[in-house]
């Protein structure tokens, strides 16, 4: 077995490795383990209507944005 | 008659109390108009897939009682807004509110579901576990006392608190430890297995290039571990050299780092061997440790928020003739307060108009509601039960008796006195010997050997071999063998360091309610005059939630196996006296001695106990005494506890009279009552200055402030959530035995831990001379380091072998 080998299993399995960490910090960090019972609980209850929800949540954030937006440029006085 | 489920609720009644009605083929059953409005609100919302998800899972009953129109408005107020909304950049508006009744996972669906669909919210997450809920919202198309009616809308409650209070630092220590445990244990755990074949190596031969890859691959391992993971030792280490303090931080960061610098040393000048996983071990194992700390803490704060989010922020105030809602903070001594049946008081009065019963047991800990009429004071905290009185505020809400209380939790929270560990104590010596040795020892070689790298090698390999293994294993071991062993008994430490603290108190303060005694009145003596029939009084005594009523329905139900199911008419509760009730043209009258009279009915009344009386058409037929019976084996295991040297102090927000009367019973000498939470803490206070160490045994929320201040706080696995919480060691089984068990225990494993002390600085007189004197080799190191923790394993075990005194002697 040549040194070159050696080193490669070791990099590639560390590397790997450290994927997964970083995935798992990342996920810590976002508030994703907050809640264990939720999170043991969720799995009865995924399906395609919590996406729906997911995404009508999103779309209304967008609205509001919009809605921001054009409030603002209505009240936009351009200097004279 | 059969049993049915509520189709909402799932609660069981009998068929016919509930609400029928028929659903295109079947039939469905509600058992009250609240779980009927919800049932058709959420299936024409389309939500009905709440019921699959629910299962056989128990609700509360949806009740419609809290839907008032005034407590809404609350929410919209200016003073409201001020002190739990959070204004976002954007004009969103948050809220973290407690949402009550949440019994599963069902619950939680439903609710997020339902706010999702509400107009304008934008965001709304719950947490399970503490039910603790966050909103965002857009205030110009929703208001906030609209979100909170669509909550109580589907049967559930929710109340603000302020996360601003500690939760948002806690949480935030809680994920920084998380993230560098998660660093440290993936470094370990790779080190480990490069480690394997680098010891395997060391026995069977190894090529120096191979040994370099395995060196530097450990190496890049190990860093992260030891500046990420590791930072608050040197943190904390700082921070001990600035106050001129050698703590348990210095002796790891100095240990580690100096292990890491020698590894590289050795690494790049291929000479000796690499220390990278002794360097990662002590980074994880003493992480892990402190990491438990922090977890215990946010628990603690999660409790108090609890509290301080279920008190009205709000008061109705009484100026000339006119009610207003003012914020609480805005009432000045003098102010005339309106108090409602349910409400809970907020600052201290005194009663102008009106009488009502209140419930002070959050207080005093007494499970009896006290009368209250004119002129008598009232404190906040307390729960106004039946009647609406007004009164006058004789304080303002700073200086009340429950901000005070919940100040005072939060200060002795954070400043919980914390004697010093023997552990810590020692390897703060310790840790300064060996680094002034291998200092000496340097300079030693470096002077006669003339070899500075051979002097370095040295010095360092004195650290090396002297620091982490048996001293690190010594306290641990022993406490988590000592912790196993309580815990099959009942009793739960929630800390390693508690057996320690524990074993060296000397003095133990006991509440008396629900701690030496049951805590709830029970019969001891019942004298039944005439037949009747025992289902009556049954259904009377059911119908009031007073303790004592409790106590005989709880008797009549040990006693007697056939009591039938009567439904009583003009059921009347008269205020701290007793019940009335008609059954078939019969007048059912019980209660106590005064009542009787009333009643003009004769009886003997002279007692020392609480008595019940109970008559059918003005003749008494029963006549029961009730008393708060002494937990058994009390007495005995308090003497046990004497016997060992500690003093026994009862403290009791009881009067005079009944504290000695148990206090006699049980043999306690002294005895402190009629206190108030806090003067419970000062008198623990004072027993501090006087250099005392303090084991605090409570149950109640009135115990709480003792407990959070004594060195140990023990609360009894039934006691208020906020006392288990706050306490270091729970007795589930709550028999005054386990208390001494635990002392006898603490006592065991101390001793323990003395030993493996010892014994670890035994082997480092032996170790440390040869080091310096630079006969270690790696070798010799691995071989003496394993057996010396070996033998601190080994004597850790013997704790086991500890016999309790026979309970039955």
């Amino acid at each position: 077995m040549s040194e070159d080998i050696v080193i490669l299993m070791i990099g590639v399995s560390t590397f790997l490795g450290v994927l997964g960490l970083l995935g798992l910090i990342w996920a810590v960090r976002t508030g994703q383990f907050d809640d264990q019972s939720k999170f043991i609980d969720a799995v009865h209850h995924d399906n395609e209507e919590d996406l729906r929800d997911a995404v009508m949540m999103a779309e209304k954030r967008k609205n509001y944005k919009n809605k921001k937006m054009r409030q603002e440029k209505q009240n936009y006085m351009p200097p004279d | 008659m059969a049993e049915l489920a509520c189709t909402h609720c799932n609660l069981t009644f009998s068929e016919e109390v509930m609400i029928k009605e028929d659903d295109d083929s079947t039939s469905l059953y509600f058992c009250c108009k609240g779980c009927q409005g919800v049932y058709h609100l959420l299936n024409a919302e389309g939500l009905g897939t709440f019921y699959d998800k629910l299962g056989d899972t128990k609700l509360q009953p949806a009740s419609q009682s809290h839907v008032s129109i005034d407590d809404l408005e609350k929410f919209d107020l200016e003073g409201f807004k001020n002190k739990y909304i959070k204004a976002h950049d954007d004009d969103l508006h948050e809220i973290n509110l407690i949402i009550e009744g949440i019994h599963c996972s069902a619950c939680v669906w439903l609710n997020e579901k339902v706010l999702h669909k509400l107009d304008g919210i934008l965001e709304a997450t719950i947490n399970y576990t503490n039910n603790k809920a966050k909103i965002i919202w857009d205030p110009d198309t929703v208001k906030l006392s609209h979100i909170i009616q669509t909550i109580r809308s589907i049967g559930y409650n929710a109340y603000p608190y302020d996360p601003a209070l500690q939760e948002e630092r806690a949480k935030q220590t809680q994920k920084t430890y998380y993230t560098r445990i998660l660093v440290a244990i993936f470094g370990s755990m790779n080190i480990m297995w490069l480690a394997v074949a680098h010891y395997a190596g060391y026995f069977s031969g190894i090529e120096h290039s191979f040994k370099n890859i395995l060196n530097v691959a450990e190496f890049l391992l190990a860093t992260p571990v030891l500046f990420y993971s590791g930072w608050i030792f040197f943190k904390g280490a700082y921070y001990g050299y600035k106050n001129n303090i050698v703590n348990m931080d210095t002796l790891v960061a100095s240990g580690a780092l100096s292990a890491y610098i020698y590894s590289i040393y050795a690494m790049v000048t291929q000479h000796g061997e690499v220390y990278f996983d002794s360097v990662v071990m002590i980074i994880t194992f003493v992480l892990v440790g402190k990491y438990l700390e922090v977890l215990s803490k946010k628990h603690a704060v999660d409790t108090l928020d609890s509290i301080m989010g279920s008190t009205p922020t709000e008061v109705t105030t009484l100026k000339d003739g006119i009610k207003s809602l003012v914020s609480v903070e805005n009432i000045i001594v003098g102010d005339i307060i309106e108090l409602k049946p349910g409400e809970k008081v907020v600052i201290d009065g005194i009663v102008a108009s009106g009488a009502a019963l209140f419930d002070e047991s959050s207080l005093t800990g007494e499970s009896e509601p006290l009368y209250k009429q004119q002129d008598d004071i009232i404190l906040s905290g307390s729960i106004c039960l039946d009647s609406l009185i007004h009164y006058k505020a004789h304080k303002d809400v700073s200086s009340s008796l429950l901000t005070s209380i919940v100040n005072l939790l939060e200060v002795s929270m954070t400043k919980k006195p914390k004697i010093e560990q023997l552990a810590n104590k020692i390897s703060g010596y310790f840790s300064t010997i060996i680094l002034l040795i291998a200092l000496l020892t340097f300079t030693g070689w470096y002077f006669f050997a003339g070899s500075f790298e051979q002097a370095l090698i040295i010095g360092i390999s004195v650290i090396v071999i002297a620091c982490p293994c048996a001293l690190g294993l010594a306290t641990p071991m022993a406490t988590l063998v000592g912790i196993s062993i309580a815990a099959k008994r009942g009793i739960l430490f929630k800390e390693a360091t508690f057996l320690e603290t524990m074993a060296k108190s000397d003095v133990l303060f006991l509440d008396k309610t629900g701690t030496i005694t049951e805590g709830k009145p029970s019969v001891i003596h019942a004298k039944i005059n005439e037949d009747f029939d025992v289902s009556l009084l049954f259904a009377l005594v059911t119908t009031s939630n007073h303790p004592v009523s409790k106590g005989i329905a709880q008797y009549l139900q040990e006693t007697y196996k056939n009591i039938k199911t009567i439904n009583l008419s003009n059921i009347k509760t008269i205020e701290a006296k007793g019940i009335t009730a008609t059954y078939n043209k019969s007048t059912i009258i019980g209660g106590n001695a005064s009542f009787m009279y009333d009643n003009h009915i004769e009886m003997l009344s002279t007692c020392e106990n609480t008595l019940f009386f109970f008559a059918i058409d003005n003749v008494i037929v029963a006549r029961f005494e009730l008393t708060d019976t002494i937990r058994p084996s009390a007495k005995k295991a308090i003497k046990f506890i004497q016997n060992m040297g500690i003093k026994v102090v009862m403290l009791t927000g009881d009067h005079e009279q009944s504290a000695h009367k148990v206090a006699a019973q049980v043999g306690i000498t002294h005895i402190h009552s009629k206190l108030l939470p806090q003067d419970k803490a000062n008198i623990i206070d004072e027993y501090h200055k006087k250099g005392h160490i303090t084991v605090m045994v409570g149950d109640g929320v009135n115990d709480v402030v003792a407990l959070a201040l004594s060195d140990i706080a023990i609360a009894m696995g039934n006691g208020a959530d906020m006392a288990i919480d706050i306490s270091d060691v729970v007795l589930l089984d709550e028999k005054p035995e386990s208390l001494y068990e635990a002392y006898e225990l603490s006592r065991r494993t101390y001793r323990a831990v003395k030993e493996n002390l010892g014994f670890s600085l035994l082997y480092n007189v032996i170790a440390v001379p040869l080091a310096i004197l630079g006969f270690v080799n790696p070798l010799v190191a691995a071989l003496s380091m394993s057996l010396s923790s070996l033998v601190v394993v080994g004597n850790s075990m013997r704790i086991k072998s500890l016999k309790f005194k026979d309970k039955n002697e």
